[in-house]
């Protein structure tokens, strides 16, 4: 009996010092803060003549796709103790690929399929050169992705020729804006990527590699581990799933806006891993931690707008929420709450023992 | 094959610089020419200040002065772009502009505040500045030559007074911002709330900002329109990309752009008058990039030492209608 | 022994972790003056007896009383204050900073403007003048010291607040001869100041030289306290392992008069093996199911030799032939790829990976060698787990259980295990023992001799030359970065006779033809 109190205690302590749970509380309460604006705001319709899905709740999913690719690929770099800067001008060279290609062309499916290929080449290539300065020349991370940050937004205005650019595919656009069976493509794409770069890294042993890697790089080249060509795997990877989130946002409007596109994102992404209970300094990560913490993201994006948070005041709003998520996360904090709770409760007996 | 040719061009473009080859172009400064001043004949450095890509507009705007100031008419400019839009990096162009000792510096602030001390230090060296479009704040006359722009506050109070005229039954607005703190979007806030607050039947929704971005707007339309309902029918969008992405979000929400919901943008960017043609954007107000020629005069009389107004503004066209975009559409240059 | 009252006093200390009752009724006595040795296996718990006193641990039950009052300490910086002061097994020092820094640090000397470096660096000369240490230079960075002054740097900062208690745990583990009779120096003349010192360490030798009294603990439960002068060797080890003695002595004595022949091709030759500052070109043979010693001081070369044979660091001149072939074995991955192991001295840094499981420490090389995209199944791997748990005696047998809270001597015997999972031809042992205790040292002892009757050939290198004599059929003799002579053992070879080798400064380079 009180062996099973005890191990439902211990369970709860586990899911409470899982930091992910904090995430998932943070997205219930700013759902609950907008029902309370306004009681219809969960509701899903269902539109017989288009046969899609739409409400709010369908909004948050397909913003938080674009968010979602970079924050996986973020996460398996962060596993390793690196951290990829570039994520959000890599998004943007994608998308201006993709317009500059799409402009030129006709709106054929073979076309879009053509010119999603070369920008998820490129995007991974240039997540190929972070892998080969981080690995083979031994830059550290953040100087290396630093780099490519710059450069790659000063490639997308080379594409571009500085323009924002604008194409018609309605194809390509459906990759954005589609729906099957109701639910919209965008984040039934991301969803199925997520999951196989989770089966991916955990249905093989590519997911501990990286974790010892994180952990500790001289004994893992001790064991056998190669560091260098996983290294090179990482930064790929998180190319190409920025490029895949550039491509879904230009998609959705079919333009690059070439100082706009992806610009800051990499800090959303770096967020939602870490909101998600990846530690920064490498070793064990969380894919579905980095999940929750991009679906808070965009959910925070939406409530701003959706509670019509005055413009001035929304970076404030977003603070806050971010430092009370993390406070809360934060082990040292919850022991203080514990503690004086337990005082209380302590005084409370001593008052009622007098 | 055009398309086969652009795909060449746009990998040959990433893949070089993808291996670092970026090739800087530029950059030949010609030093012989420095120094003797006075001479009516020899060439005139202008250095400008400028924003950079940030738009169909800007990229017209700046383009038009690097045409008007050719060798051809006796300039040699020094273009010097902003990098992502960093006041910074304005700030250091402006000063070697200064310490090479131009003759004139054009000024596109990308933000108002701030440019007390350089503007002195041109001021010190005897180097006159002319601002180009963008305002300075505090906007104190003294520090600069004389401002040339199309005039914000004249732009929106146009579209505001437009909004009136179209729906003198009333309706609800909602305002689409550029970055909260920019002072081109509190001039265009100022004309819009001077007319329409005087409209007691145009109630106002609210205001976010979307950063400029087509994809944002959308994003942020999109979740504004189910917060209420779609009970939307104006939007006024500071610039034209984010017209474009509340259109799209319009759409998508099941409803019809120019009948459900009419939007209304400053700049009269191409993109922007084909949709105007096309009946998804309503009413579009010209913010004229195309000043180049009014600006080469002003630079020669400043250099000449004759008196100029401090303000000179650049006249702007509005179209309201989707045949007047597409007749204006054919001589579009931006 | 004196007359007077204990300055620390421990009485039933309990502490549970959950599932492992740490410490069972544990007392605890230690006097002003006096030496006390804490003696046990690993795991015995004498690391937790030490976190309760400091008060890194919450006891569950039990008193503890300090100079005759009853205490409960928050942590090591409370006890540091009440004049307990603890240098730990690992070394915990800041590796950029400078000695001077590390052994001042939270002790600065202020100044009215700030920290006064000056006065702050001859506080920190002087207490490394007590030491004996005066010769260091205090402006140089930690990092650039070898491990055995590292731990020497970590003493002197311990002494900084002249504390009237000081806790060595294991400190000698990594000091040669020399350091530690320089040390022991140290804690006499503390002892004679009335300074009360508590010791933990594996070599019996040290124990019987240094300490006045010994407490001896087994499996967290309390076995006895006893002067050391009334208590032999055999009795000692008896009472710390609960076993016969004898079982364990017979090991290497047999393993030394069945000595085995190589016969045939060589598994491994290497002619002028050498790399730049780090080894002088070297040549060697190993045979299969033969053990080859390196023996030498700290700083020999016998690392840096092992590492080139690895890959772990490249070589720049010489020879490699693998089983008659030439081979390049330039990185760890090839030399797995060719059957080869190597087990680092470095077990915290280049060893085990922390935060990772029991399981997933012991598995990492074969799936490394394998590739991430082959990955073993979880039943594959929890069979390895087990298998090897169960054949080194690995305690806890918990393969779920993060390495760190293994004891040294189970986190070695799980990196052996990790090692015997990749089935190597040759396996390159750098200090399997370093800082175990007895019956693990045996029981790894017992499984390298095991490996060479099934084929295997084994390096072991060991700064415990007598260690070294019981298991080889072959030993090298190092010194300076290269090979002295290389012996072929037998019953006339002791470990005097590889100092003498030592000694003679390579005068003896036929040594192996006596």
């Amino acid at each position: 009996m009180s062996d099973l109190a005890a191990r439902l205690a211990a369970g709860r302590g586990a899911i409470v010092r899982n930091q992910a749970f904090w995430g998932v509380i943070a997205i219930a309460a700013l759902l609950a803060i907008n029902v309370v604006a306004d009681p219809g705001y969960l509701s899903v319709g269902y539109n017989g003549e288009t046969g899609r899905l739409s409400g709010n709740l369908i909004d948050i999913l397909r913003a938080a796709a674009p968010i979602l690719m970079i924050a996986v690929g973020m996460c398996l770099v962060v596993a390793t103790g690196g951290i990829d800067l570039s994520v959000g001008s890599i998004m943007v060279v994608a998308g201006a690929v993709s317009m500059e290609l799409l402009r030129g062309m006709d709106g054929s499916a073979g076309n879009a399929a053509l010119t999603l290929a070369i920008a998820l080449g490129i995007a991974t290539a240039l997540g190929a050169v972070n892998g080969f300065l981080v690995s083979v020349v031994g830059l550290q991370p953040f100087i290396s992705t630093l780099v490519m940050m710059l450069a790659g937004r000063g490639i997308a205005k080379v594409i571009t020729g500085g323009q924002n650019t604008t194409a018609d595919n309605d194809s390509f656009a459906w990759l954005a804006n589609g729906y099957v069976v109701g639910v919209p493509v965008v984040f039934l794409l991301a969803i199925a990527i997520v999951a196989l770069v989770w089966l991916l890294v955990r249905r093989s042993a590519l997911g501990l590699m990286l974790e010892a890697i994180g952990m500790d790089s001289r004994a893992s080249r001790l064991a056998g581990v190669k560091r260098r060509s996983l290294q090179l795997t990482v930064y790929s990877v998180s190319g190409l799933l920025a490029g895949i989130a550039g491509v879904f946002a230009t998609a959705s409007v079919m333009t690059v806006d070439v100082s706009r596109t992806g610009y800051q994102l990499e800090l959303d992404a770096i967020l939602a891993v870490v909101i998600g209970g990846t530690s920064l300094a490498g070793g064990k990560f969380s894919i579905g931690g980095a999940v929750i913490g991009g679906l808070l993201i965009a959910t925070l994006d939406k409530t701003v707008v959706f509670l019509g948070i005055p413009a001035s005041a929304t970076p404030a709003f977003k603070a806050i929420v971010i430092v009370v998520l993390c406070l809360l996360q934060s082990e040292r904090v919850r022991s203080l709450f514990r503690h004086r709770r337990a005082l209380r409760a302590q005084s409370q007996k001593e008052a009622v023992a007098a | 094959m055009r398309s086969t040719a652009r795909v060449a061009r746009a990998f040959a473009v990433a893949g070089a610089l993808t291996l670092g080859l970026a090739a800087c172009g530029g950059g030949d400064d010609d030093t012989s020419t420095s120094g003797g001043d006075g001479g009516g004949d020899d060439v005139v450095t202008v250095g400008f200040v400028a924003v950079g890509p940030e738009g169909g507009w800007r990229q017209a705007n700046e383009a038009n002065v690097q045409d008007t100031f050719t060798e051809e008419a006796g300039f040699e400019l020094k273009y010097a772009p902003a990098t992502n839009l960093d006041q910074r990096s304005q700030i250091d162009a402006f000063t070697s502009f200064v310490d090479e000792g131009v003759d004139v510096i054009l000024l596109s602030a990308t933000e108002g505040a701030g440019w007390e001390d350089s503007l002195r230090r041109a001021q010190e060296a005897e180097i006159p500045v002319i601002l180009v479009d963008r305002g300075i704040e505090p906007d104190d006359t003294d520090l600069y030559v004389t401002r040339i722009a199309p005039d914000n506050y004249e732009v929106s109070t146009s579209v505001a007074e437009w909004a009136v005229s179209a729906f003198p039954d009333g309706a609800n607005y909602f305002v689409l911002e550029g970055p909260a703190g920019v002072s081109v979007v509190n001039e265009r806030n100022k004309g819009w709330d001077d007319t329409v607050g005087s409209a007691a039947n145009l109630v106002k929704i609210g205001a976010q900002t979307a950063n400029w971005s087509t994809e944002e707007a959308k994003s942020v339309f999109e979740t504004v329109l189910r917060a209420n309902n779609n009970d939307i029918q104006i939007v006024f969008a500071q610039n034209d990309e984010m017209g474009l992405g509340a259109a799209i979000a319009v759409e998508e929400a099941g409803l019809t752009p120019g009948v459900d919901v009419q939007i209304a943008t400053i700049d009269g960017t191409k993109p922007a008058l084909e949709a105007l043609s096309e009946g998804r954007l309503s009413f579009v107000a010209e913010y004229n990039p195309l000043f180049g020629e009014t600006l080469l005069e002003v630079v020669d009389k400043v250099l000449n030492g004759e008196e100029v107004e401090p303000y000179i503004i650049v006249p702007s066209e509005t179209f309201d209608s989707p045949e007047a975009a597409t007749a204006a559409l054919p001589s579009r240059k931006y | 022994m004196t007359g007077a009252p204990p300055i620390v006093e421990m009485t039933g200390i309990s502490i549970s972790f959950p599932g492992v009752k740490a410490l069972d009724a544990v007392d605890f006595r230690l006097f002003p003056g006096e030496v006390h040795t804490l003696m046990g296996e690993n795991g015995a718990g004498k690391s937790t007896l030490i976190k309760a006193l400091t008060g890194v641990y919450k006891i569950d039950e039990g008193q503890i009383l300090v100079a005759g009052e009853e205490r409960r300490f928050g942590g090591t910086a409370d006890a540091q204050a009440a004049g307990i002061a603890t240098v730990y097994q690992e070394v915990n020092l800041c590796a950029n900073l400078s000695i001077g820094e590390n052994v001042m640090l939270g002790h600065e000397v202020r100044g009215p403007f700030g920290i006064n470096w000056k006065a702050t660096h001859r506080a920190a000369a002087e207490v490394l003048a007590t030491l004996g240490l005066e010769q260091l230079d205090l402006r140089r960075p930690l990092a650039t010291l070898s491990l055995a002054i590292q731990q020497l740097v970590a003493i002197s900062r311990a002494m900084v607040t002249r504390p009237k208690v000081l806790i060595l745990d294991e400190p000698t583990s990594s000091l040669d001869a020399n350091e530690v009779a320089n040390l022991f120096t140290v804690i006499r003349k503390l002892r004679d100041q009335g300074v009360a010192i508590l010791f933990v360490t594996h070599f019996l030798d040290q124990v019987y030289a240094i300490s006045d009294r010994i407490t001896v603990l087994r499996n967290g439960g309390f076995v006895g306290e006893y002067p050391t002068r009334e208590l032999d060797r055999t009795t000692l080890i008896s009472k710390m392992i609960g076993k016969d003695f004898a079982t364990l002595r017979s090991l290497g004595s047999e393993r030394q008069s069945h000595h085995y022949e190589p016969r045939g091709e060589p598994l491994l030759k290497a002619e002028d093996l050498g790399r730049k500052g780090s080894s002088e070109p070297t040549d060697l043979e190993l045979h299969q199911g033969e053990v080859l010693g390196l023996a030498g001081l700290l700083g020999s070369g016998r690392t840096e030799l092992a590492r080139l044979l690895y890959g772990a660091d490249r070589p720049d001149s010489g020879t490699v032939w693998l089983r008659g072939r030439k081979t390049d074995i330039h990185t760890p991955t090839a030399a797995l790829a060719h059957r080869i192991a190597f087990s680092s001295e470095n077990r915290r840094d280049e060893g085990i990976i922390r935060d990772l499981s029991v399981r997933e420490n012991l598995v990492l090389a074969v799936q490394a060698k394998r590739g991430w995209f082959r990955p073993l199944s979880r039943k594959e791997q929890d069979a390895l787990t087990r298998k090897y748990l169960t054949e080194l005696n690995v305690r806890p047998a918990d393969p779920e259980r993060p390495i760190k809270f293994l004891s040294g001597g189970n986190q070695q015997k799980v990196l052996l295990g990790r090692w015997l999972a990749t089935e190597p031809d040759l396996l390159i042992l750098d200090e399997p023992t370093r800082g175990i205790d007895v019956g693990a040292k045996a029981e790894i002892q017992a499984a390298v001799a095991a490996l060479a009757a099934k084929g295997v050939a084994v390096v072991f290198i060991s700064s415990e030359l007598e260690e070294v004599v019981r298991l080889s059929d072959r030993i090298i003799v190092m010194k300076d970065h290269r090979k002295l002579a290389e012996l072929e053992n037998g019953p006339h070879v002791t470990a005097e006779t590889i100092v003498a080798v030592i000694a003679d400064e390579g005068d003896d380079e036929e040594g192996d033809s006596e």
